[in-house]
């Protein structure tokens, strides 16, 4: 028989965490870490609200401390793409700019197609379908200026008509120079002809010359083929290069023959993301957390090899080892991982590498479609996530005084 | 009502008013009021005449292609080449269509 031991405290401290004891500089680094095990992954919540971590430690949100933390970081900023870092902000928020990317910032797309004439093989709809994806552009001043069209609710969609009845805010609109784009698109394709084109694209077709281009004038109805008529006070503000054109001259709308004719005049409006994908800002707008790699114990010589092959090129470097002068595997850049977990997968790595993701720190990826800038979108983001704010701050107001 | 009488409902008819004729809209421009004319004013009548609206009917001919133009009482056959099957040609008329 023995005597029961004393609880050993220390060991207690050192392998439980201790919630009431202020937390350490590793601590407080530790909880901004979401860990990625072989086959979970753990502590995806933020947990970073009052009284998570015991009364010791102060977890309120205040203003100056969300200064102090918050940091953007270009990576790059092309007009079509822009990669940037934004770190210090809760998940939410950051999705929040995602979605509204998405869906809440409005352009200009076509939105009524009017057929005079399509006697080419694509079908009315289909036209009209590929017409309304095209990404359109002009000038900013202009694009800014442009007012809401709205549409009368659809007959046969019933929700829309529930949310418009006693609405009488927004009326229905008519079709003017303030709220909608003029573009005409009247193409024919014929044979090539020696007055016209100075050869013949009959004779080549009877010599074999199979190329629709050598054969045929017109064949392809491309994007730039658009034509933009300003209407009343829009030539103040789309004229010379402000002119409303497609960003890519080069998208194939149609193939034709000798004899198809496409005669249509389109209507363009202002629109958002949610309502139709056409009037989405950004080919694609996303996120994704910094991986981090931490290196618990020195990874040596051939073992340091395969280890940087479990991680894509770049993220992974070498350094000599003071202690034994092999080469040994130190993070070089975690921004270019992809966090495939390759390395948890060898048992020689077993205990040496820690894998995770810093919970606050957002690699945000927008792709413009061109009709803005990338970066300017993100900024219209902010702006509109805290038009939101301040409305929802309003009706709260209101709500509180009885209104 | 035959076919040929029905004419589609226009935006003119719905917001009867402001955009009533183009003209009126022409002289409101120059006070700030918004223009509403030319490219916006899709009446039945403004469109037909940009497609081609008159009587006789064209037809193709099924053999030769030829284009034969068809008034009412005619025998329908090629005057090229005397083929009785004629196609009807796609319709004048403006065709609306949502872009989505």
């Amino acid at each position: 028989m023995t005597m029961a031991q004393p609880l050993d405290v220390s060991r207690y401290r050192s392998e439980r965490h201790i919630p009431w004891a202020p937390l350490s500089a590793e601590e407080i680094e530790a909880r901004r870490l979401v860990q990625i095990n072989a086959e979970t992954v753990t502590h995806t919540a933020a947990s970073d609200f009052p009284g998570h971590y015991g009364p010791e430690q102060d977890d309120s949100w205040v203003v100056e401390r969300f200064r102090q933390g918050l940091k953007v970081d270009f990576h790059h900023n092309k007009p079509h793409d822009a990669a940037f870092s934004l770190v210090g902000i809760d998940a939410s928020i950051a999705n929040a700019f995602r979605r509204i990317l998405i869906a809440e910032i409005p352009t200009l797309a076509i939105e009524d197609v009017f057929f005079l004439d399509n006697t080419s093989v694509i079908q009315d709809e289909v036209l009209a379908h590929r017409l309304g994806l095209i990404p359109l552009t002009g000038g900013r001043e202009g694009l800014d200026w442009l007012h809401w069209f709205h549409r009368a609710p659809s007959k046969d969609a019933f929700t829309m008509q529930t949310a418009s009845d006693g609405d009488e805010t927004t009326p229905v609109s008519t079709h003017n120079d303030y709220n909608t784009i003029v573009m005409t698109l009247d193409i024919e394709c014929r044979w090539a002809t020696v007055e016209k084109d100075g050869w013949d694209g009959k004779k080549k077709a009877a010599e074999g010359d199979v190329a629709p281009e050598e054969k045929y004038i017109k064949s392809n109805v491309y994007a730039s083929d658009l034509v933009f008529h300003p209407q009343g006070k829009q030539s103040e503000y789309f004229s010379g290069e402000n002119a409303i054109r497609p960003v890519n001259p080069e998208i194939l709308i149609a193939k034709l023959r000798p004899g198809h004719r496409i005669h249509l005049r389109c209507h363009c409006i202002k629109g958002v993301g949610s309502d139709h994908a056409k009037f989405s800002p950004v080919a694609t707008a996303s996120y994704r957390l910094l991986p981090q790699i931490t290196i618990t114990q020195p990874i040596l010589g051939a073992d340091a090899k395969k280890f940087a092959r479990c991680f894509p090129r770049g993220v992974i470097g070498y350094e000599p080892d003071a202690a034994t002068g092999e080469q040994k595997a130190v993070v070089k850049n975690p921004m270019k991982d992809t966090v495939s977990r390759e390395c948890l997968r060898h048992d020689e790595f077993k205990g040496k590498v820690k894998l995770g993701r810093v919970r606050d720190h957002f690699i945000f990826s927008v792709e413009s479609t061109g009709q803005f800038e990338s970066d300017e979108l993100f900024l219209d983001a902010v702006r509109l996530l805290r038009a939101k704010a301040e409305r929802f701050k309003r009706h709260l107001t209101e709500l509180e005084e009885g209104r | 009502m035959s076919r040929e009488q029905y004419t589609p409902p226009t935006l003119q008819d719905r917001n009867a008013g402001p955009s009533s004729s183009s003209q009126q809209s022409q002289t409101q421009q120059t006070t700030s009021q918004p223009y509403t004319g030319g490219g916006f004013n899709l009446t039945a009548a403004s469109l037909d005449a940009l497609g081609d609206d008159s009587r006789p009917i064209h037809y193709l001919c099924g053999d030769c292609d030829a284009r034969v133009t068809l008034k009412k009482g005619d025998a329908i056959r090629c005057k090229e080449c005397g083929y009785r099957v004629l196609y009807k040609e796609r319709t004048n008329r403006m065709i609306q269509f949502q872009a989505r």
